[in-house]
């Protein structure tokens, strides 16, 4: 299988790249410990809250280093030579989407380990918020796929950090949309992060009082016109880079 | 025995005409050069060879398949070691093979991975990363991954670019040992390169073949003091 064949390399490349590591799993394991030794009296930093809090935004780094990924592949001719291969245009998307998927599997163990060795109780919910959490994980490669297609590999690196900030300050991670409110609530309903937070959160706490319709065809829109359009323009840019 | 032939090959992007009605016959086993200067047309003819873009019109025959129809099979049977090394930095040099072997799907590929590494003598770099190597190794390595699926035809864009004297020479050992056996299409902007390597070379200008001949015949037809005055003359329609 031609697919399974590249994810693997895809997926070496990426563990093999210190930075990918630090940011995806590192920094994300960094903040779970230390908000918690503050004893912040809000309900966004108990254990149960923040860690579907630190798995999205984990998935924010997926993002970059997908995007980077292939925009480095884009640039060193790698994607040239794979182009006179008999690849398809499917074995490279799922190629590069198998590849994140056992990171993002790793993630959300290392996570709810640490979080349960800090108090978080074990809960059988813990093994189908890993499930949703990785079909969420798909929106973020996709979406790094779409920018990593886009820009260059210096631009990834900026267009990768919006997506970090808005994952921050729109999914209600650290404080609720309300306490801005007026335009930034909007914004925030516009946008899939608070969605993907309520599902995850949701899931975890076998709740769903926090989910709304809204949320639900909000993320479904992002998820679906992000996945046809990363299709899309990677597609496309195959074709154009090598004008 | 005709492994590539092309009948009015056109390119065009939007306006510009890049390549413009080739013709074009190249013989199996056969090391055929295409030069000419910067926008001549060549990457474009060899991107259109290779699969990469489609032409806006005219026939690509390779080993009596019409690339309109039978791409993926055209692709089985060919390979490319682009102008820039297009190797995967963070795997070693044998995964690089193996990844490769996996693209090809080849049956026996440990077998075809140290014939490759005896052919290059890549035992020495063999488990080193292989953005850790230095250019020539790289294009060495880049050239290897190239033969993993046995190719008919192999596209070698300016392969010896930015390497020393001696790593351009080696280079031009390996390329010699294929002649014969594979053939071969190769841009170089190296003249001594294409006449000492090449069987025939072809040269562009402004999209379009201009002359076609061993470096021999091509000396004489410009009456030319060397091959590279002549491909000067040729190149610049006789104005230098």
């Amino acid at each position: 299988m031609r697919m399974i064949n590249f994810a693997k390399r895809n997926f070496k490349e990426l563990i093999r790249d210190p930075l990918s590591l630090i940011f995806e799993i590192v920094l994300p394991l960094f903040l779970l410990f230390i908000f918690q030794q503050f004893d912040i009296p809000a309900e966004n930093y108990k254990l149960e809250n923040f860690t579907p809090s630190i798995i999205l935004f984990g998935f924010s780094f997926i993002t970059l280093f997908t995007a980077t990924l292939i925009a480095k592949d884009r640039t060193s001719s790698f994607l040239i030579r794979l182009g006179t291969s008999p690849m398809k245009s499917s074995d490279y998307i799922l190629g590069y989407i198998l590849s994140l998927l056992p990171i993002v599997l790793i993630q959300n163990i290392l996570f709810f380990l640490t979080a349960i060795m800090m108090g978080l109780e074990f809960s059988i919910s813990i093994i189908p918020t890993i499930l949703v959490s990785m079909i969420i994980s798909i929106f973020f490669i996709s979406l790094g796929i779409l920018i990593g297609s886009l820009v260059s590999e210096k631009g990834t690196g900026g267009l990768g950090s919006i997506v970090v900030q808005l994952v921050c300050f729109t999914s209600g991670m650290y404080f609720p949309k309300e306490v801005i409110g007026g335009v930034f609530e909007v914004i925030c309903k516009a946008l899939p992060f608070e969605a993907c937070l309520n599902i995850i959160q949701g899931t975890l706490h076998n709740d769903f009082s926090n989910l709304t319709l809204i949320h639900i065809i909000v993320f479904l829109i992002y998820f679906i016109a992000v996945i046809l359009f990363s299709i899309i323009v990677f597609k496309k840019r195959m074709i154009s880079d090598n004008k | 025995m005709i492994a590539i032939e092309t009948k009015k090959l056109t390119k065009k992007f939007k306006d510009k005409v890049a390549v413009n009605e080739i013709d074009l016959k190249i013989k199996h086993g056969e090391l055929f050069a295409l030069l000419g200067v910067n926008g001549a047309g060549k990457t474009t003819t060899i991107k259109m060879l290779s699969g990469l873009i489609l032409p806006t019109s005219g026939e690509i025959i390779i080993e009596n398949m019409n690339m309109k129809k039978e791409v993926f099979k055209i692709k089985e049977i060919l390979n490319v070691s682009p102008q820039e090394t297009a190797i995967a930095p963070n795997l070693t040099v044998k995964e690089n093979l193996e990844f490769m072997a996996g693209v090809y799907q080849i049956k026996d590929k440990e077998k075809k991975i140290n014939e490759l590494v005896k052919e290059f003598k890549l035992e020495d770099v063999l488990n080193k990363r292989a953005k850790t190597l230095s250019g020539g190794w790289q294009r060495r390595v880049s050239i290897a991954i190239s033969l993993i699926n046995n190719p008919k035809i192999l596209f070698l864009d300016e392969p010896t670019l930015g390497l020393d004297v001696i790593a351009r020479k080696e280079l031009w050992k390996v390329i010699n040992s294929l002649k014969g056996r594979i053939t071969i299409i190769l841009t170089t902007h190296y003249m001594e390169e294409a006449e000492s390597l090449s069987d025939r070379i072809g040269i562009m200008a402004n999209g379009s073949i201009v002359e076609v001949g061993t470096a021999k015949e091509l000396i004489k037809k410009t009456k030319a003091k060397n091959f590279e005055d002549a491909f000067v003359s040729i190149a610049t329609g006789g104005e230098l």
